[in-house]
């Protein structure tokens, strides 16, 4: 069953899920799992790791690793991006710098 | 007698839970009700823990309520606590209220109850009493 950490809870540590994990509260450290979303009233100081998806609507501050990451419009992130496909919506306050990771395909071609 | 399993499969929003291939190392400090079905090295603060069947915690647990259904290692404070019968104790267990046992539990260490409050109350007549002294001299 994937975990879900609300509102009223600040976890200080590492964190590492096989499968989704949701976050509506306060997380300092890293955070590794398949697919990590982030509620508006997630507020999270690390690293995040997911093998798939990365959502955020809340606040993060470091660097964020995933195959697909989409920040909605209320997400505040702050660090490095590594992905392959990204998405942002209209209002998301962002201070990144943002890599795409080649696909295996694209490299054949090059 | 202190849970539904039904009802808690249906309602996953007044807690936060911590899932069965989640592996956690720190601290955590919930206001609210957490559940615990995955691993955790470190100290919990809560005012209602649950550890689940499959859940093990390492470390300290201060809360006002504890159900402890799956494994727990370490010493354990709290105003209710209750120890399921699968439940696997190592350490001690503190309460001020409540301690229930569930047939077939397995617990390893030293159990006691502890007046919290007259220990406390004493304390802030101690301090007021030291203040007071100061004050004088």
């Amino acid at each position: 069953m994937p975990s879900v950490i609300l509102n009223d809870t600040i976890f200080k540590g590492t964190l590492s899920q096989k499968d989704s994990i949701t976050l509506d509260g306060t997380f300092i450290g890293d955070i590794t799992a398949e697919e990590i979303i982030v509620k508006d009233h997630g507020t999270i100081n690390g690293n995040l790791n997911a093998s798939v998806n990365i959502e955020v609507n809340g606040n993060v501050v470091g660097d964020l690793n995933s195959d697909k990451i989409h920040l909605t419009n209320f997400a505040k992130v702050r660090g490095k991006l590594s992905h392959k496909s990204l998405s942002v919506d209209e209002g998301a306050q962002l201070e990144i710098t943002a890599q795409t990771r080649k696909r295996i395909s694209n490299l054949n071609k090059e | 007698m202190f849970f539904n399993s039904n009802k808690r499969a249906e309602s996953n929003v007044g807690f936060s839970h911590l899932g069965e291939g989640a592996s956690f190392e720190g601290e955590i400090h919930c206001k609210g009700e957490i559940e615990i079905a995955g691993k955790v090295k470190g100290n919990i603060t809560a005012k209602t823990l649950r550890i689940l069947e499959g859940g093990k915690v390492t470390g300290q647990v201060n809360a006002e309520k504890v159900e402890i259904l799956g494994c727990m290692l370490g010493n354990t404070t709290s105003l209710n606590i209750h120890v399921g019968e699968k439940g696997v104790v190592r350490g001690d267990l503190r309460f001020e209220t409540n301690l229930s046992v569930a047939e077939g539990a397995d617990i390893l260490g030293h159990v006691q109850k502890a007046k919290k409050d007259k220990n406390k109350k004493f304390d802030t007549e101690k301090v007021r009493y030291l203040e007071h002294n100061q004050r004088a001299s």
